[in-house]
């Protein structure tokens, strides 16, 4: 039988050092044809990668157990959408799934910029081409998708089961794309300092590909905590196990450069800066990589575990090096002319507010990798978890909330007192009035105070932009408040579009201070009948229904859930058996209820006595968690949706008649 | 002392004193009344779910399940939380602590990421000190975002000009 996969990916291996040569010969030599030709050959590699998947999932669909990845991670009676998710559900399918997204992204950035940026275009090429010849290395030489067993078996030994789960299938690609998304702005930056256009033109040019990588990043985080609060069972979705770790920090640094870089487009300052950023975060991307595949810091993201730690070490080391190479040698022509009227300004805010966030980013970075030093100094393993990370992210966050709200309504260059008051006066003393409003209810968590005040004030700082808005435009044009909305945000969607984002940010901490300072928790072991209050709520446990099929046996407790007196739902939280591999999984029953959750999971069950422990957990506004990512999306592709007016980037594109001319 | 150092100094006294207030907040946890729940978060299940005590939820697991009990045994003698933290990590070694220890080389972990922001915290304040000295006194209005700066006429204009710089 044919291999097409294999010979596809060795093909592409060869052509993808084909554009990595041509492209810097024609960039060097001012060859046309060769760049064209580079970018042809990352076009084939695109092409050749879709094959390789193409044959990779046919395999799995078509239950190919002679190939071992096929039968480790599938099985005939696996459902067909884990059957597909399970190309990335061990290690060689889903480095094959990440070149996908990477030399698919190329393509679209060798097809976008056919007629501009040609300058930029082929130290563009050859990065990414280097990325990919990376990933093209790992899967040929050290973990190929394709490898036969000497002997077919009869049976595949089937997917993970904490990975047969919906959110488990978006959850690896929405991260992967966020990964990847974040090499486009590194390669143009890495162009930029190679061939000298230190200008803002590759900021605008990846501006929409940074909000992207950052989207998806955001969304890849959001899925991944639905996922661990529905698959896990322990009552959250956030354990800064080092893996979520690494897939925070870069969204920490990318969001960053989303701000900082608005510096740059509007008074050409932050250069250096800028550069730095985007070299951090697509080293985060690397680096997180690194600690899900290499298994040096212990994690529940073991499934992933293997021995290729070394080999992304070393791309992460040669990666850094070229960049930080080129960054000190264009150092002299990054200096801004940098220009401050006052501290009291957008962009002193916003200086601090990438000061926060790279903050954080570390603190996240050095408490992951804290065990690894104390362990390489004393010889001494020691685990540095939530309780580390929360006590040091919780004053960083809160401040970083507070910015949220002050960054984007404070005037650039400077803010006199009378807007400051205009601008922030009322939001100060609804939060302010909140908090004490909060104190005087008897709420006595003081971070929780806190956290809602700041809440209450960026809330208001919004609201009042888009009010003051939409009254000058129904002032001026006579619009009615829909139309007038409407148009606010159709015109200046980026800025508006950004305030929305900012709501969902609003959201999100609703939830996190939500559920870490109100949640209730009750473990009882009850007998048929036997009834326990958690919250307003009283639980009263039936029976365990027990019943079995191809993949599981099935364990489900009869919950019915009271309040005042009267049923108002039935939950069935769940264990499940696994047959392939033996493995037993918790499925949580959930009612939610405005933001609200109450929340089921059957700890265990005693056949002989009937009785069964049920841990209950009340999690207040945890919803708000998911809907500020629904709004945050909402805001994201406000902010991405492409204007009519041209881009600021084609200015900067030469014309058809130009390009003749300089050919 | 000229002005400009005075300036600096006040810069320090602020990112010092920012640091100290963070570093309080972070210290003030450490004060809360010992709870079993506080117990079993400060300690990790040594099963291999990579989650504390109180979050294992592995069935019949058999690290979270005794070392609940010896929770249980320990509060009942009357200890503090220091005391139960110290005798689980003489006990099972200092991996078994779901954070490090404010003491001797473990300080280091809760430290250094608010040194960090605090040193950052200079930088910028000097940066930002050092670009408003170079910025000649400007004769350009500021940029008003948004607002009602006066008469209604003089904030739509306000308005107008900003929707058309800002979103270009």
């Amino acid at each position: 039988m044919l291999d097409v996969g294999p010979i596809a990916l060795a093909i592409a291996w060869v052509l993808a050092i084909y554009a990595i040569v041509m492209s810097l010969v024609g960039a060097l030599r001012q060859q046309r044809d060769f760049i064209t030709s580079a970018e042809h050959a990352a076009l084939a590699v695109w092409g050749l990668t879709v094959i390789a998947v193409a044959d990779l999932l046919l395999a799995l669909v078509t239950h190919d157990f002679n190939i071992e990845y096929v039968a480790h991670y599938s099985s005939s009676t696996l459902p067909l959408n884990y059957t597909v998710a399970a190309l990335w559900g061990g290690q060689a399918g889903s480095l094959l799934f990440w070149l996908l997204i990477l030399t698919s992204m190329t393509a679209i950035v060798v097809m976008q910029n056919r007629y501009k940026n040609r300058e930029l275009m082929p130290y563009v090429n050859a990065t990414l081409m280097l990325t990919a010849l990376f990933f093209l290395s790992m899967l040929l030489f050290v973990t190929p998708p394709f490898e036969r067993l000497a002997f077919t078996p009869g049976e595949g030994q089937d997917l993970n089961p904490l990975l047969q789960n919906y959110w488990m299938t978006i959850h690896p690609p929405a991260l992967y794309t966020g990964f990847v998304g974040c090499s486009i702005p590194f390669a143009f930056g890495m162009a930029a300092l190679a061939t000298g256009r230190l200008d803002d033109v590759w900021i605008r040019t990846t501006r929409r590909w940074t909000l992207l990588a950052w989207f998806f990043l955001s969304l890849g985080n959001l899925f991944g905590a639905e996922w661990a609060y529905r698959v896990l069972g322990w009552g959250g979705y956030w354990a800064w196990d080092p893996v979520e770790n690494a897939a925070f920090m870069p969204w920490l640094t990318c969001t960053a450069f989303l701000h900082s870089v608005m510096i740059q487009e509007k008074k050409n300052m932050l250069k250096v800066w800028n550069m730095v950023l985007v070299i951090l975060t697509f080293l985060l991307t690397i680096f997180g990589t690194f600690l899900t595949r290499s298994g040096v810091i212990s994690s529940v993201h073991s499934f992933t575990q293997s021995g290729l730690g070394p080999f992304f070490i070393g791309f992460l080391g040669i990666m850094a090096t070229m960049a930080i190479g080129l960054l000190v040698w264009r150092l002299p022509q990054l200096k801004s002319e940098n220009e401050l009227d006052s501290i009291l300004s957008r962009e002193a805010t916003f200086l601090l507010n990438n000061l926060i966030l790279v903050g954080i980013a570390f603190a996240v970075f050095w408490g992951t990798i804290f065990p690894v030093i104390s362990e390489a100094v004393r010889g001494i393993k020691i685990t540095v978890g939530p309780p580390f990370f929360n006590r040091v992210n919780a004053p960083l966050g809160l401040i970083l909330l507070f910015l949220t709200g002050v960054g984007p309504v404070i005037a650039w260059r400077r803010a006199s007192a009378s807007s400051l008051k205009r601008s922030f006066l009322w939001p100060t003393v609804l939060g302010v009035g909140g908090g004490f409003a909060m104190i005087l209810a008897g709420i006595g968590h003081y971070y929780a105070v806190l956290s809602f005040s700041i809440c209450i004030f960026v809330g208001a700082t919004i609201a009042a932009e888009f009010y003051r808005g939409v009254r000058a435009r129904q002032a001026m044009i006579g619009e009615n408040v829909f139309a007038a909305l409407a148009h606010l945000m159709g015109k200046n969607r980026r800025r508006y579009g950004g305030y929305v984002v900012h709501i969902g940010i609003v959201m999100m901490y609703l939830a996190i201070t939500g559920t870490s300072a109100f949640r209730v928790e009750q473990l009882n072991t009850v007998s048929p009948g036997e009834s326990f209050d958690v919250g307003n709520y009283k639980l009263r446990y039936d029976k365990v229904e027990a019943w079995e099929n191809e993949h599981a046996a099935h364990m489900a407790a009869n919950i019915a859930v009271l309040k005042d007196g009267k049923q108002i739902d039935t939950l069935k939280p769940e264990k499940r058996f696994y047959k392939k591999p033996e493995q037993p999984t918790t499925e949580v029953a959930i009612r939610s209820t405005f933001g609200t959750d109450l929340y089921l999971v059957l700890g265990s069950y005693d056949d002989a006595t009937k009785k069964a422990t049920i841990q209950a957990y009340i999690n207040p506004l945890v919803g708000f968690l998911g809907w500020g990512g629904i709004v945050l999306a909402i805001g994201t592709f406000i902010t991405i949706w492409p204007a009519r007016t041209p881009h600021p980037a084609a200015a900067y594109a030469p014309s058809r008649g130009e390009r003749m001319a300089s050919e | 002392m000229s002005r400009s150092v005075a300036l600096r100094y006040r810069t320090l006294f602020l990112a010092l004193l920012f640091a100290v207030g963070l570093g309080g907040m972070v210290a003030a946890d450490e004060k809360e009344a010992v709870s079993f729940q506080d117990i079993e978060e400060s300690l990790t299940c040594q099963c291999g779910c990579g989650l504390t005590v109180h979050s294992c939820n592995h069935l019949q697991c058999g690290s979270a399940l005794p070392l609940r009990d010896e929770i249980r045994e320990q509060m009942s003698q009357g200890k503090d939380k220091l005391a139960i933290l110290a005798h689980f990590s003489e006990k099972y070694g200092e991996k078994i602590l779901s954070a490090p220890t404010t003491t001797g080389f473990n300080l280091i972990a809760w430290v250094t990421p608010f040194l960090l922001v605090a040193l950052g915290g200079v930088v910028v304040a000097f940066t930002l000190m050092r670009w408003r000295a170079a910025t000649k006194p400007a004769a350009a209005p500021s940029l008003e975002v948004a607002g009602h700066a006066g008469p209604k006429s003089q904030h739509e204009q306000t308005l107008e000009r900003d929707l058309k710089n800002f979103d270009a």
